[in-house]
């Protein structure tokens, strides 16, 4: 019976397999860039001795959320073939000229975002020297996303007889409905994600010791929690829960992000001292509040990012408070084990032992004579 | 036996709050005569059923403790992962209840039923102390209530375990031991409860506490927690277990808090003024008493350097000279 069940599922799957064909797109190339970047031995090793790929898996751009935009929109230096070295390479507030957009019929362009991001904390250009090339450019956080095959199951027919009707290109229909809906659905990155995404900078302590060494040396002022944004956070309750997968904890972002417009605004991320920042000491309250619905500017004191306690630098109390607890626990415990093991001397003295046999437990022989009667 | 003042007091009392006929009386002094000098001579010579003989606990302070001791370990057992994330048991402990989002519910859960029992326990006390005030039967010093007596007891039971005294300190239904566990386990529970609401409503405690103080109450609070947790965790496995289960004599269980009884031999050792309320107020025990001693000829058992307790110390150093 096992087996035949085991034989049914496995030919469902192997049926299911043979069914599921990823779809790919076309990728065009107009422009004859794949004449030399389809060989996988495209590459170079740079001044620095790091190893660089330049081979382009059409299969794999083509199913890109950028499959559509000519290479050239982005690569837009290269002007003949061969080309000659790239400088600075793509930047990402570049204008696609294939691409219109539908709302204004211009050409299509991240300038708007990009220009969020050069104003925030973060923003930096593609080409940045000294500290700030230990920010994050747009392809820090941004890959190029794949499409997730077990999207393309196409869209329901009963939404898409309805378009048909009059955009009768169903395979228009069915592109346009994919763009849509996709952005309907929720695509923020899971709080844990998110955490393990700033912790790759906020958490890297050389990296953090460089700024906080150049502040230093250009007077310049950071952050409170600069030092340990990330550790501290991991310690606080929000961190240990959204480490543990919890869904519903606050990640980094549901505090530093502006909830007006997240989508936008999460490009925004301004130090504390900034008035225009979440976190600034005017605007924290209500920060709180979008979880914390009775939070007051009381609630505000809270501090979400505790110095961790192996640290007594700015964080005295919490320091020896827990120097003390551990202390009394250790004292404790070893007053009572010690007060155990004396009167387990003690009584064995006189005579007890460990089980009670035939109605007693005291059949051992007494060090100190008045044995029980036998 | 001649009983020490304290005794006398006790038996004395208790046989007028019993209201005891002169005949009762009467035999309840000769059976009291006829003990050994030497309460070690008893209590190595009764024979005692290891599930108990004698009356302790009635069903409220089982229940009590049952729902307790119940949830303390799981609320530890869903706890500590939450706390000490960073330890290697943490995770796979964590998953074992479901991860975070069940672990959570299942703790703030049982904290309730925690709390219920605690708040089950002061009702339960608060009554029979009405009662026994009410009938005249309220004793200070049979309650868990700490008093000087346990200091002495402390000291006294000290020094029999070096060796210096030969007999045990005469204490009562509850000895020092079980008052400190009582009140620490009290006291842990307190703050077990402000600690885990003050992460269950911060809100609260934000808006009812000082501006300035609120935040180092938090941070109090979040270190309150676990350490707290931790060390109650720690006595009870390394000092109530070993008190209840490996102490020589309660190997491998003390049956009381399923019973409610406590065998006869512990119940003189560690709790002789209580006994001699067990011997008014059971009529059958006197008997057995009785009996057992003929049987072993322990009546006859009379020597002078055991009648002062305070010529112990001198008698282990004339046997040992």
């Amino acid at each position: 019976m096992a087996i035949q069940t085991c034989i049914k599922y496995f030919l469902m799957l192997l049926f299911i397999m043979l069914n599921s064909q990823t779809q790919t797109f076309a990728f065009v190339d107009d422009e004859g860039c794949l004449l030399c970047h389809k060989y996988p031995k495209m590459g170079r090793i740079t001044e620095d001795g790091a190893r660089r790929s330049y081979y382009v898996m059409p299969h794999v751009f083509g199913s890109t959320v950028h499959r559509n935009v000519p290479c050239k929109d982005c690569h837009s230096y290269i002007k003949e073939l061969p080309h000659r070295e790239v400088d600075t390479g793509v930047t990402c507030n570049s204008e696609c000229h294939s691409v219109k957009n539908p709302a204004t019929g211009k050409n299509f362009s991240h300038q708007v975002i990009y220009d969020k991001y050069i104003e925030s904390a973060h923003g930096r250009k593609k080409k940045a020297e000294g500290h700030d090339k230990d920010k994050p450019y747009c392809v820090t956080c941004h890959t190029n996303p794949i499409y997730d095959p077990n999207e393309e199951d196409g869209p329901p027919p009963e939404i898409t007889q309805r378009c048909v009707v009059c955009h009768e290109d169903e395979a228009f229909v069915n592109t346009w409905y994919k763009h849509t809906s996709r952005r309907i659905k929720e695509v923020k990155r899971s709080p844990k994600e998110v955490m393990e995404l700033c912790s790759s900078c906020h958490g890297d302590k050389r990296l953090i010791d460089r700024h906080l060494d150049a502040a230093i040396e250009e007077g310049r002022e950071l952050g409170e929690k600069y030092a340990h944004a990330a550790e501290s956070y991991k310690q606080s309750f929000h961190g240990k829960v959204v480490k543990y997968g919890s869904k519903g904890a606050a990640s980094c972002l549901d505090c530093h992000v502006d909830n007006n417009n997240y989508y936008l605004n999460v490009h925004d991320i301004r130090p504390s001292r900034d008035p225009l920042s979440s976190v600034h000491k005017d605007n924290v309250t209500f920060t709180c509040q979008r979880c914390h619905t009775h939070a007051d500017d009381n609630y505000a004191q809270l501090d979400p990012h505790p110095t961790p306690t192996s640290e007594s630098e700015n964080n005295d109390f919490r320091y020896y408070a827990n120097l003390i607890y551990g202390w009394i626990g250790d004292i404790v415990l070893v007053l009572l084990i010690g007060l155990a093991t004396f009167e387990t001397i003690g009584r064995r003295r006189d005579g007890i032992g460990w089980r009670l046999k035939k109605g007693s437990s005291w059949w051992r022989k007494s060090k100190r004579g008045r044995d029980r009667i036998k | 036996m001649k009983l020490s003042t304290e005794a006398r007091k006790v038996l004395d009392s208790c046989m007028r709050m019993n209201k005891v006929s002169n005949a009762e009386r009467e035999e309840i002094e000769r059976v009291v005569d006829s003990m050994p000098d030497d309460r070690v001579l008893l209590y190595k010579n009764v024979v005692s059923n290891p599930i108990g003989d004698l009356p302790r606990y009635d069903i409220h302070v089982r229940l009590q403790h049952m729902l307790t001791f119940v949830t303390f370990l799981t609320l530890a057992f869903t706890g500590l992962p939450i706390a000490f994330l960073d330890h290697f048991w943490a995770e796979p402990l964590n998953n074992l209840v479901g991860g975070v989002d069940v672990s959570r519910i299942i703790h703030r859960t049982l904290a309730s039923v925690m709390i219920f029992s605690m708040i089950y326990h002061l009702f339960y006390l608060f009554a029979i102390s009405v009662k026994d005030i009410l009938r005249g039967r309220f004793e200070v010093q049979r309650s868990l209530i700490p008093t000087f007596k346990d200091i002495r007891d402390f000291k006294d039971d000290m020094l029999y375990h070096a060796g210096q005294r030969s007999q045990r300190p005469e204490m009562d239904k509850f000895m020092y031991k079980q008052k400190i566990h009582y009140f620490a386990a009290a006291f842990g529970n307190l703050v077990m409860i402000i600690s885990g609401s003050s992460f269950l409503f911060p809100e609260f405690w934000a808006a009812i506490l000082p501006a300035d103080s609120v935040s180092y109450f938090q941070e109090m609070m979040r270190l309150s927690h676990p350490h707290e947790a931790l060390l109650a965790l720690l006595v009870i496995a390394f000092w109530h277990w070993y008190n209840v289960h490996l102490a020589p004599g309660r190997f491998p269980m003390q049956w009381t808090f399923l019973t409610g009884k406590i065998t006869r031999e512990h119940q003189i050792e560690e709790h002789f003024l209580e006994y001699l309320r067990n011997l008014v107020e059971i009529p059958a025990e006197r008997e057995y008493l009785l009996d057992i001693e003929d049987a072993r000829e322990l009546s006859g058992v009379y020597e002078d350097k055991y009648i002062d307790e305070k010529q112990g110390r001198n008698l282990d150093q004339g046997e040992q000279a």
